[in-house]
């Protein structure tokens, strides 16, 4: 008897608290901002920033604390907030937990995102716009036909997210431990019988190990004929078989005899510090310099590229559908898109990320604020980089791609 | 033989006793090497630039952690002190709350009592994950998240399952005769409290303490999580150093952090010492 009555108190407040739960939720449309960008200057003056970003790159920390948070201060009176994460998903749960509770003010303003996570937040609704087009420094610096700017990892922007940085994948090694720097697939083959177990990639789903896996694709089989593919798994499967083959032909001359793989790209970048291995590669081609300046390796570290190009991408910045701070956070954007915070941010003794302002729009002065920036140590030269950059595949691709390599490599 | 053996060193007790005593002196220094020997090397990486293999020692040296952590322009003391002062408020709260309910497990009878054991224990049960999701969409209900006694609370549920255990142990070791004792001998209740039951307890508290601090201290997911950008805390600055793999960076992060916790610690029972005059117990110093 008394088991029973306690099994149905407890139903009760189940049932009653789920109700609880589904009754609450409501949604919240973004307010439709109409106002002009002095409005928005006027209303964000005085106000604080959060903004939230991967906080595991001291350079990238010290910038945004120093250099950005500054420049705010002292062109719109912002106070700039930076909230570090290890990984931006952390954000997107919390966006997904506050709109299925309906919470329509937030504690996010700003967030640096791309590729998987904005194609989640665009698909559920989770961030502010289309916005960019209020902002002049778009209007006025922004090719806004190129591809970099209008897809996020083949996800249509559609002026959800304004661009940040651009990156473009790049493999490094040391010219005094390896003179040769392979330029295809076929030469990396090679490259990695000659030092055998001294090559390897992070396994994916890292970030880079999954690019890495990608650009393998691309130079094997072609970034046409993956796309063609669609979203099919099977269609995915069949088109990229052959890039599946080379890896496993790789296998057996790569670290450990590809039997495992590091688990991350610092991981590697470890490896690689330590000498452990003789290659490592990365999504930012100013990496090498990082490192040749922090002194984790030696200065004869370099990037090299294959022939047929290499994936780029762009990262971008959104603003969460209920942020408190909107207005504050458009300024921020605003400008971070002047030639000023771009050409900074450029500066390999700040950050090296690549700008994505369009070249042809900058007068003569702005131009000089790019090219008086010394190329970082080991770096290749950006215009070399973008005359051989590639698309990214749809965000929607990607993990389907990080499950064949799952199924197919590792293990067998 | 074994027999045999046993007999001689009956005879040459000294001997075996000094044996004994080397053997207890080589444990004591092995432990004391596996506690200090990774901090040293924390340490040493904490200023190393590039350290490869095979080399001993480090290649070359940075300053560059240093800037980082006491640069000024990363806040990390800031943060570092305001964790302090966060953490120091979860683990007396946490203490607060699990003294009396480790009384009221221990001491006396109630319906349900086995339950409320066990529910305080699911926070380590259940994934910390999905734990921690639930109480955000909890604590948007209630107004809670986003906010500082969001991110206390949080902090203490998850201190509660390690002080509630650790207390009712004590408390079921130290009983309570002695209180009963000092009330027949006509002690007031609240004599009772302050001479008997504190001092009783307070071994278990301090340890309940440490543990609830830690537990509070380390926390990253949750505080982000239930937090947003109302509160930083030292462990969300350290985090992505250490995800990211920066040795040198993640290295100074992690030994500032060992070294302040010790220090709380270390304060904590000097003035608890001096407040009981006590002389005899050794918790940390």
């Amino acid at each position: 008897m008394k088991l029973k009555r306690v099994a149905a108190l407890l139903l009760a407040l189940i049932l009653g608290f789920t109700l609880f739960i589904s009754g609450c939720g409501r949604n919240a449309a973004p307010p439709q901002n109409q106002k002009g960008f002095d409005a928005v200057v006027s209303a964000a003056k005085g106000t604080t920033v959060n903004f939230y970003s991967w906080g595991g790159d001291e350079k990238i920390n010290k910038w945004i604390d120093t250099v950005l948070a500054k420049n705010v201060k002292d062109n719109y009176g912002i106070t700039l907030k930076r909230i570090p994460m290890d990984d931006t998903q952390t954000a997107i749960t919390k966006l997904m937990d506050e709109k299925q509770s309906g919470v329509d003010k937030g504690s996010i303003d700003m967030l640096w995102v791309n590729g998987e996570n904005f194609y989640t937040a665009k698909e559920n609704g989770l961030f502010y716009g289309p916005f960019t087009a209020e902002l002049p420094n778009f209007q006025k610096y922004i090719d806004q036909d190129s591809d970099d700017i209008k897809y996020d990892f083949g996800v249509t922007v559609d002026g959800m997210e304004a661009p940040y940085a651009k990156a473009q994948f790049v493999f490094i090694n040391d010219s005094s431990v390896t003179p040769e720097t392979p330029k295809n697939a076929q030469e990396l083959l090679e490259y990695a019988k000659k030092y055998k177990g001294k090559v390897t990639y992070p396994a994916p789903p890292d970030f880079t190990g999954s690019v890495f896996v990608r650009q393998i694709i691309y130079d094997v089989v072609g970034y046409d004929k993956v796309n063609a593919a669609g979203t099919d798994k099977e269609k995915i499967k069949a088109a990229i078989q052959p890039a599946m083959d080379y890896l496993k032909e790789l296998k057996p001359y790569l670290w450990k005899e590809g039997k495992t793989y590091p688990a991350s790209s610092g991981q590697l970048d470890n490896m690689f510090a330590d000498g452990e291995v003789v290659m490592d590669m990365n999504y930012d081609p100013n990496t090498v310099a990082a490192m040749i300046d922090k002194g984790t390796v030696k200065d004869t570290a370099r990037d090299f590229i294959f022939d047929k190009g290499m994936i780029g991408n762009t990262s971008f910045l959104a603003i969460p559908a209920n942020a408190p701070n909107k207005e504050g956070a458009m300024a921020v954007i605003n400008a971070i898109l002047t030639p000023e915070l771009q050409a900074s941010k450029y500066d390999p003794s700040n950050w090296g990320a690549l700008p994505v302002l369009d070249n042809n729009k900058l007068s003569d002065s702005e131009k000089q604020l790019f090219d008086k920036i010394p190329l970082g140590k080991g770096v290749i030269p950006q215009s070399t980089l973008l005359s051989k950059r590639q698309p990214e595949l749809p965000a929607s691709v990607v993990p389907i791609i990080e499950e064949i390599w799952q199924s197919e490599i590792p293990n067998k | 033989m074994n027999r045999l053996k046993a007999d001689k060193s009956a005879f040459v007790p000294t001997k075996t006793g000094k044996k004994r005593h080397r053997l207890s002196r080589a444990l004591i220094c092995l432990s004391y090497f596996l506690v200090l020997f990774p901090l040293l090397i924390l340490f040493v990486w904490s200023f190393t630039g590039r350290w490869s293999w095979p080399h001993l020692l480090p290649e070359t040296f940075s300053a560059r952690a240093l800037g980082e952590l006491f640069g000024g322009y990363s806040g990390a003391v800031q943060v570092l002190l305001s964790s302090i002062l966060l953490s120091t408020a979860v683990a007396l709260i946490a203490i607060a709350v699990s003294v009396p309910a480790a009384r009221a497990i221990v001491l006396t009878a109630f319906w349900g009592k086995d339950f409320l054991k066990f529910i305080v224990l699911l926070p380590v049960i259940v994934p910390a994950t999905a734990f921690a999701m639930g109480v955000h969409m909890l604590f948007i209900r209630v107004g809670l998240s986003d906010t500082v006694v969001g991110v206390i609370l949080i902090h203490i549920i998850l201190c509660l399952p390690y002080t509630v255990r650790i207390m009712s142990e004590v408390t079921a070791a130290t009983g309570d005769r002695l209180e009963a004792q000092a009330r027949v001998l006509g002690a007031s209740p609240k004599k009772t409290l302050i001479s008997i039951t504190f001092p009783l307890a307070m071994p278990g508290i301090i340890s309940a303490f440490c543990m609830a601090f830690i537990v509070s201290f380390s926390q990253y997911f949750v505080t982000l999580l239930i937090g947003g950008g109302t509160v930083t805390t030292y462990a969300m600055f350290m985090f992505p150093y250490i995800q990211s793999g920066d040795r040198t960076i993640a290295a100074a992060y992690s030994l500032l952090f060992v070294l302040s916790t010790l220090l709380v610690f270390i304060v904590l029972e000097r003035r608890i010492k001096k407040y009981y005059n006590i002389e005899d117990v050794f918790f940390f110093s």
